[in-house]
C-alpha cells in the first residue's frame, strides 16, 4: 500500500540549484540547513510548510577560511565546527564563546551559522550579536546573482525573495572581543540578554573604537550606538563603562517573554557589559 | 515465631535487577508497547477555559480515512472524584478548563486520528472564566459547579459551598485567648506559590483491549486499583470487568496517582474491537498536568518573648483547578505540615480546595507539604527576627518531641526531630563551609525542619514458595523508578524466608492476580506492601518450619532459615535445602503459599479537633532536617547552591545506597521547585509553559552532591522498623533555599520559585510584605459558616 | 517515498514521509524503542543516537537526510549480552532509577569520554547540558562516568 507522503524535501545539488528550487516552489518552500527550528514547528503549533530545500550535500557551504584580512564562514558551518576552527584567534573570542556556549552540545553540532542568523523569530540567537559586533557581512545568492549586505541590514530584510545564504565574511582587526550571555540556569536555556563587545585600543590604552551588540533584549539584535560613542576615548574600565551603560538603557524597548520581562533584560545589561569588558581586559 | 530474629539480614545495598535492560534500552515501558496494528487514539481538547457546549457533530470525523471509532460523553455516564464525585470523563454540556477532553478518536495512525479530531465540529458559547482563587472566592463569583449540592459525597463531614470544593478545619484550644494575651508578639505572614509539573520522562500512556467482555488496561500508573475502580465507575460497569496491568513506569512522582487517560482507551477498545493506545504528547502533559497546586497562605502566630508558640492560625487556599481531585484529600495534610513541626498551645487551621477554570491539579511528591513547609519555616524565621531569637535555638526548643501533641491532638511518640537537629550540627562540622565560594556574591545559609507522613492504607501480598527454592511475591506494587520493587521488597522477603534476594521473583502488578492496593507513592510501598509481604512470608515460614521439623525430628523453635537452607540452630551444615522442604510440603499439603494484608492501624486524634479530614492523625510520621548554603548574585539575582545537607528519618535503612539515590534525586527536584520551575497562567486560564524550552528543569550544572545522614531508630510500625524514604527528600527544599536566600539578601521571601528576576526584584525593591487581601486576618471569615 | 538506512550496521527500509523525524522511524517502524520520545525539542537528550559517530538528537533529524549515514542506537552498543564499560559503571554505582534517560546518557557520555578522557567533574556536567534526568539528581551519573575514566587510566 503506497503511503501518501505529505512533505517533500529536495536535496539541492548546488547553491544555484537551491535558489531555483526555492523560486520554483514559491513561498510554501523553506530552506533546510540544520533544521532545528523547522523540526520543532509542529510542537510550537506553527503553520508547517511542507516542501523543503536541503543544503546538506553542499560541501562548499561548510568551508571556513582564515586569512590575514578576513574570515569566511560557510553558511552551513555548525556552531561546534565554528568554535573549534576559530579557537585561539585573538580577535574572535566573542564568536568562539557564542558558538561554544549556545544551547547544548548536540544542538551545536547540528545548528548552522546561516540558520542562526536567518531565523527571524528567534530573538535569543547567540551568533547574531557576536557577528554584529564583528561587523559581519552576509553573502547570498538569489535569482539576481550573488549579493552582499551588512548583517545588520540582513536582519531587517524583506521576506519572500528566494535567497540562499552562502557565507559570512568577517573582517580581521586588532580589536579584542568578548561575549556575555545570561541564561536563567547555568546553561541550557536561551539567554534573556546578550552583550557582545569588540574593543580596539589606542597606543595609550584608551578606547579607539568600540562595537557593542545587544541580543535577546529586543526582538532583533542590534548595535548599541550610544554606548559605543560614549566609550570612545575612555579608559577600558569595566565598572566605569557599565555605569555609562546604566544611563543609556532608555535606548531599548525591551521585550516581555514567558521566561523574563523586559525590565529584567534591561536591568542586567550593565552587568553583562561589565563582564564582557572584564573578559577583554584579561586577554 | 519471630520472623526477623535478625532484621539486619534484610539490610544490604542490593543492586537493581532492572538496571541492565534499562541501560541497554531494552526495557519496554507502556509507551514502547504501541506495536504495529494498534490503533492510535487522540483527544479533542477544549481550547477555551469556560464555555457551554451548544452542539457536537462527529459525523464528518467518523468518515475520515483510517478512523475506527469515536467516543463522547454519551459513552461515559459516570462521575468520579475523591471525596466528591464531581468529575466527568468528557466535558458534557459545560467546559471547565482549557484542555478538557470533549471527544476521543481512534484511527489506524496518529496522523489520521489528529486529522479526524480536527474535523469534529464543536459549537461553543464562551462563558466567563475564573482564573484565580481570589476571583473564585469573591462574594458574587459565578459558580464553576452549578450543581455542586447534588454531587455524590464520598466522605461526610466537610464543609463545601460555592466555589469551595472542600474545606477541612482544625480547631484545638482557644486561639482568640492566645492572641489576646499581653505578653505575646503577633507575627503575620503571607505566602504564594505556583504549580510544579512532574515532567516524568514517560508521559501518561495506556494501551487497552476489550476481550471476552472484559477490559485489559496496560497503563503507566502508580495505582492499578484506582484505575480499575474509576474506569468502571465512569463507564458504569462492574469493577470486575476491568483488569489493569502495569509495565515498568518511566517516572511518575505522583502524576500517575490518579486514573486519567485509561477510560478513553477502554471505551475505544470496546467500540473498535481493537487494541487502542493513547499517549499524551509532551505539550498535553505540560498543559493538562495534574500539577502540585498553586496555593496562597496566610499564617499568623502569637509568640512569647521566650519563643513559646501559644497560638497559631492559618488559612490555605489550594487551587484544585476545574475539578476537586487530589486537592480535596490534601486539605487533610495542612494540619500535619503547616500545623506540624512545633508544639502549639492552640491552633486553628482552614484548608480550602478552591475551584478555578484551569487544568485540575493533583498529587506531586510530598504534595502540599512542600509549600506548607516553605511557608512554615519562613514564618518561623520571621518570628525569630521579630522576637530576636536565633532560628536554630527556636527550633531546638519548639520541635515536636515525645508525648507532644500535634495540631489535631494526636500524641507523638519518641524524640526524633530534636536529635536530628543535633545530627545536622555534626554533619555541618564534618565539612567546612563553602562560604569562600560565594566570592563577591551575597552569602546565606539556613536550617529547616519538616514533618511528613507515610501514606499507609490497604495492601495485599501473596508469596508462593516454589519447589526449586525460589519464591514469587505477588502484589499490586509498581516499579516507578524508586527501586522499592527491585530492592526493598525482595530484600524483605528474602530475609524472611532465608533465601537470596535473587531467588525472589517479583510479579509485576496485575489486578487479576493480587489483592487490593492503595498504590505506589506517599512512601508507602516499603511500609504497606512490605508489611503485607512479611505477613505472607510468615505463613510460608510456618509451613516450612512445620514440615522441616517433622523431617528433621527437631522442634521448630530450634530451626533457622538462611542461605536457602533450614538448619538446626547452632549446628551449621545440618538440615536441608528449603527447596527440599518445599517439595515435601507440596507432596503432603499441596503447593506452599502464604497471604498477607496490611492497613492503617489508626492512631487517634483528639475528638472534635479535625473536621473534613481523611486522615485525622498520621500513623507514621517522617521527619527531615535540611540545611543549605547559597550564593546570590546581587546584579542578576541568580542563586547558586553551594552546599546541601540532609538528615532524614528512615526508621531502618534497608538499602542505604538506594535511599541516598532517592535523596539526591528528590533534593534536585526540590531545587527545581525552589529556583527554576515556573508555571504561570495566562489571562485565559491556559498554562504558558508548554515544553522544556520554557519550563526549566535542573541540569547537571545546577546541582551539588547532597551530604546525607540517615537517622535510624525513630518509632515506626513499618516492617523491620522502616519508614518510606522516597517521597520526603523533596519536602524541605523550597523552605531551606528560601530561608537561606532571605538570609543572604536580608529581605523576606514570600514566593517561589526564586527565579533570577524574582530575586533581583526583591533585592532592588524596598522590603514589602506580601499581603493577600482576599485572605482575611480574621480566621473565621476564611471558613464556610 | 522509500529510503534505505544503515541502522546498527544493518540495511533497513523506510516507506513514508521524508520529513519524519528519525526518532519516530526508529521507534515506530524499526521497533527500536531504546531512543525515547520525551520533549521532541532537542532539550532533554532522551532521543540521542549516534549519526556517523556524532551523538545527535534523533527528534530533530528528518529521515530523508540520513541515507548515507551510519546510525547507531543504544541497541547497537556493546556486544551481545555484555554491557559497555560505561553501562557497567552505571550498574555498579546503582545509578539507574526510572531508566528513561539512560540510553541518551550512555550515548552522550560514551562519545564525550572517548574524546575527553581527562575531563573534570565540572566539564562532564557541562557536557550534559543536553541530557536531562528527572530522577537521579545527576551526581551518581557523574561518579560512574569518572570511575570509567579512572579505570581506563589504571589499565594503561
Amino acid at each position: 500500500m503506497a503511503i501518501q507522503a505529505t512533505s517533500s524535501i529536495y536535496i539541492a545539488k548546488s547553491v544555484s540549484d537551491a535558489v531555483s528550487a526555492l523560486t520554483d516552489q514559491g513561498p510554501s518552500a523553506e530552506l533546510f540547513a540544520g533544521g532545528t527550528w523547522i523540526m520543532r514547528a509542529p510542537l510550537r503549533q506553527e503553520k508547517e510548510r511542507h516542501s523543503y530545500v536541503a543544503l546538506s550535500k553542499l560541501p562548499e557551504l561548510s568551508v571556513i577560511t582564515v586569512s590575514e584580512n578576513e574570515i569566511s564562514i560557510g553558511s552551513c558551518v555548525t556552531h561546534a565546527e565554528l568554535a573549534e576552527a576559530l579557537d585561539g584567534l585573538p580577535d574572535m573570542h566573542v564568536l568562539v564563546t557564542a558558538a561554544a556556549k549556545s544551547a547544548n552540545p548536540a544542538i551545536r553540532r547540528v545548528a548552522t551559522v546561516g540558520g542562526n542568523l536567518s531565523t527571524v523569530k528567534f530573538s535569543a540567537a547567540d551568533l547574531v550579536p557576536a557577528m554584529l559586533c564583528l561587523e559581519a557581512e552576509v553573502e547570498f545568492m538569489s535569482e539576481a546573482g550573488i549579493e552582499r549586505m551588512p548583517l545588520g541590514d540582513y536582519l531587517h530584510r524583506p521576506a519572500g525573495a528566494a535567497r540562499v545564504m552562502t557565507r559570512v565574511i568577517l573582517p580581521r582587526s586588532e580589536a579584542l572581543s568578548a561575549h556575555a550571555r545570561l541564561p536563567l540556569r547555568k546553561a541550557g536555556d536561551y539567554p534573556v540578554a546578550i552583550v557582545s563587545i569588540a574593543v580596539a585600543r589606542r597606543a595609550d590604552g584608551l578606547i579607539a573604537a568600540a562595537r557593542v551588540a545587544v541580543g535577546s533584549v529586543e526582538n532583533v539584535a542590534r548595535r548599541w550606538q550610544t554606548l559605543e560613542s560614549a566609550m570612545s576615548g575612555l579608559a577600558l574600565d569595566p565598572h566605569l563603562i557599565a555605569g555609562r551603560a546604566a544611563e543609556l538603557l532608555g535606548d531599548f524597548r525591551a521585550r516581555d517573554g514567558i521566561e523574563a520581562d523586559g525590565w529584567y533584560r534591561l536591568k542586567v545589561l550593565p552587568t553583562l557589559v561589565r563582564r564582557a569588558l572584564e573578559t577583554i581586559t584579561q586577554q | 515465631m519471630n520472623t526477623f530474629a535478625d532484621p539486619t539480614k534484610a539490610v544490604m545495598n542490593l543492586a537493581r535487577r532492572d538496571a541492565r535492560d534499562k541501560l541497554r534500552g531494552r526495557t519496554r515501558y507502556t509507551v514502547d508497547h504501541v506495536t504495529p496494528g494498534t490503533l492510535h487514539a487522540f483527544l479533542l481538547r477544549s481550547q477555551i477555559a469556560s464555555a457551554r457546549i451548544v452542539s457536537l457533530d462527529t459525523s464528518v470525523a467518523r468518515k475520515m480515512p483510517g478512523v475506527r471509532g469515536i467516543a463522547t460523553a454519551e459513552d461515559a455516564p459516570g462521575m468520579h472524584g475523591i471525596g466528591i464525585a464531581d468529575h466527568p470523563l468528557f466535558a458534557k454540556d459545560i467546559i471547565r478548563y482549557d484542555g478538557e477532553p470533549i471527544a476521543a478518536v481512534a484511527a489506524e495512525t496518529l496522523e489520521q486520528a489528529k486529522a479526524a479530531v480536527a474535523a469534529i465540529i464543536v459549537e461553543l458559547e464562551p462563558l466567563p472564566a475564573i482564573v484565580t482563587m481570589a476571583e473564585a472566592l469573591a462574594p458574587d463569583a459565578a459558580l464553576i459547579h452549578k450543581d455542586w449540592k447534588n454531587y455524590e459525597v464520598l466522605l461526610e463531614g466537610a464543609a463545601r459551598g460555592g466555589n469551595v470544593a472542600w474545606e477541612a478545619k482544625v480547631i484545638r484550644g482557644d486561639t482568640d485567648a492566645a492572641f489576646a494575651r499581653p505578653d505575646v508578639e503577633i507575627i503575620d505572614s503571607c505566602f504564594r506559590v505556583g504549580r510544579q509539573n512532574h515532567v516524568p520522562f514517560e508521559p501518561r500512556a495506556v494501551v487497552a483491549t476489550f476481550e471476552d467482555g472484559r477490559f485489559h488496561i496496560q497503563t503507566s500508573t502508580q495505582v492499578p486499583w484506582t484505575v480499575r475502580h474509576v474506569t468502571a465507575k465512569v463507564l458504569g460497569i462492574p469493577n470486575s470487568q476491568v483488569r489493569v496491568t502495569v509495565p515498568p513506569v518511566g517516572g511518575a512522582f505522583g502524576l500517575k496517582f490518579d486514573c486519567s487517560l485509561e477510560p478513553f482507551a477502554a471505551i475505544l477498545a470496546r467500540a473498535t474491537g481493537r487494541r487502542v493506545a493513547l499517549v499524551n504528547s509532551r505539550r498535553e502533559e505540560m498543559l493538562t498536568c495534574l500539577c502540585r497546586e498553586n496555593a496562597e497562605i496566610r499564617i499568623r502566630s502569637a509568640v512569647t518573648k521566650d519563643g513559646e508558640i501559644v497560638g497559631r492560625e492559618a488559612t490555605v487556599l489550594m487551587d484544585c483547578g476545574a475539578y476537586g481531585g487530589e486537592q480535596v484529600f490534601l486539605t487533610t495534610m495542612t494540619a500535619h505540615t503547616l500545623g506540624g513541626n512545633y508544639r502549639l498551645g492552640s491552633v486553628r487551621l482552614s484548608s480550602r480546595a478552591v475551584y478555578t477554570n484551569t487544568a485540575p491539579n493533583g498529587a506531586f511528591r510530598a504534595c502540599n507539604g512542600v509549600y506548607n513547609t516553605f511557608a512554615l519555616e519562613r514564618h518561623t524565621d520571621e518570628i525569630c527576627q521579630a522576637i530576636g531569637m536565633n532560628p536554630l535555638e527556636f527550633r531546638r526548643i519548639n520541635v515536636i518531641g515525645d508525648q507532644d501533641i500535634g495540631a489535631t491532638g494526636q500524641v507523638f511518640e519518641g524524640n526524633v526531630l530534636g536529635p536530628m537537629l543535633e545530627r545536622m550540627e555534626q554533619l555541618k562540622q564534618k565539612m567546612p563551609s563553602k562560604r569562600a565560594l560565594a566570592g563577591n556574591r551575597l552569602y546565606g545559609r539556613a536550617t529547616t525542619v519538616g514533618t511528613w507522613f507515610i501514606f499507609v492504607g490497604p495492601s495485599a501480598a501473596t508469596v508462593n514458595l516454589n519447589t526449586d527454592g525460589s519464591a514469587t511475591l505477588v502484589t499490586s506494587g509498581v516499579e516507578i523508578g524508586s527501586g522499592t520493587m527491585m530492592q526493598s521488597l525482595p530484600q524483605i522477603v528474602a530475609a524472611s524466608l532465608g533465601i537470596d534476594p535473587s531467588e525472589v521473583i517479583v510479579k509485576t502488578a496485575d489486578t487479576d492476580a493480587s489483592g487490593f492496593d492503595l498504590g505506589v507513592g506517599g512512601g508507602r510501598t516499603t511500609v504497606s506492601i512490605g508489611a503485607a509481604s512479611v505477613a505472607a512470608c510468615e505463613e510460608v515460614r510456618k509451613t516450612i518450619l512445620t514440615v522441616a521439623s517433622e523431617m528433621l525430628q527437631t522442634k521448630a523453635e530450634r530451626l533457622v532459615l538462611g542461605n536457602g537452607r533450614v538448619e538446626i540452630i547452632g549446628v551449621p551444615g545440618s538440615g536441608m535445602t528449603i527447596a527440599a522442604v518445599a517439595k515435601r510440603a507440596q507432596e503432603l499439603f499441596g503447593p506452599v503459599a502464604g497471604s498477607g494484608a496490611f492497613t492503617k492501624p489508626g492512631i487517634p486524634a483528639m475528638a472534635g479537633c479535625a473536621m473534613g479530614h481523611f486522615i485525622d492523625a498520621i500513623d507514621i510520621p517522617v521527619f527531615a532536617v535540611h540545611e543549605c548554603e547559597v550564593a546570590v548574585d546581587p546584579d542578576t539575582g541568580h542563586v547558586e547552591i553551594l552546599d546541601y545537607r540532609v538528615v532524614q528519618d528512615v526508621g531502618r535503612a534497608l538499602n542505604p545506597r538506594a535511599i541516598h539515590g532517592q535523596i539526591q534525586g528528590g533534593v534536585v527536584q526540590g531545587l527545581g521547585y525552589a529556583l527554576h520551575e515556573e508555571m504561570s497562567l495566562d489571562g485565559f486560564g491556559r498554562i504558558r509553559q508548554s515544553g522544556l524550552e520554557t519550563y526549566r528543569l535542573p541540569l547537571a550544572q545546577d546541582v551539588v552532591p547532597v551530604q546525607i545522614d540517615l537517622y535510624e531508630g525513630g518509632p515506626s510500625i513499618g516492617p523491620l522498623g522502616t519508614k518510606g524514604a522516597g517521597e520526603v527528600p523533596i519536602l524541605n527544599v523550597g523552605a531551606v533555599v528560601a530561608c537561606a536566600v532571605a538570609n543572604a539578601i536580608g529581605k523576606p521571601v514570600h514566593e517561589l520559585p526564586l527565579t533570577p528576576p524574582r530575586v533581583l526584584s526583591l533585592i532592588l525593591e524596598d522590603s514589602h510584605n506580601l499581603d493577600l487581601e482576599h485572605i482575611s486576618r480574621k480566621w473565621e471569615e476564611n471558613t464556610i459558616r | 517515498m522509500s529510503l534505505q538506512l544503515d541502522v546498527n550496521g544493518e540495511d533497513r527500509m523506510f516507506y513514508g514521509d521524508p520529513m519524519t523525524p528519525l526518532l519516530d522511524v526508529l521507534r515506530n517502524t524499526f521497533l527500536l524503542t531504546g531512543a525515547k520520545d520525551v520533549c521532541r525539542e532537542g532539550f532533554c537528550g532522551a532521543c540521542t543516537v549516534r549519526i556517523d559517530g556524532v551523538p545527535t538528537m534523533s527528534c530533530l533529524r528528518p529521515v530523508a537526510l540520513l541515507q548515507d549515514s551510519k546510525i547507531v542506537t543504544i541497541e547497537g552498543l556493546g556486544i551481545e549480552g555484555d554491557l559497555t564499560p560505561l553501562q557497567q559503571a552505571f550498574e555498579d554505582h546503582d545509578a539507574v532509577q526510572c531508566g528513561m534517560c539512560f540510553p541518551g546518557m550512555v550515548m552522550s557520555l560514551t562519545e564525550f569520554l572517548g574524546r575527553r578522557p581527562e575531563a573534570s567533574r565540572e566539564e562532564m556536567k557541562e557536557a550534559l547540558v543536553g541530557n536531562i534526568c528527572r530522577c537521579t539528581g545527576y551526581e551518581r551519573i557523574i561518579d560512574a562516568a569518572l570511575s570509567v575514566r579512572l579505570a581506563l587510566e589504571a589499565a594503561e
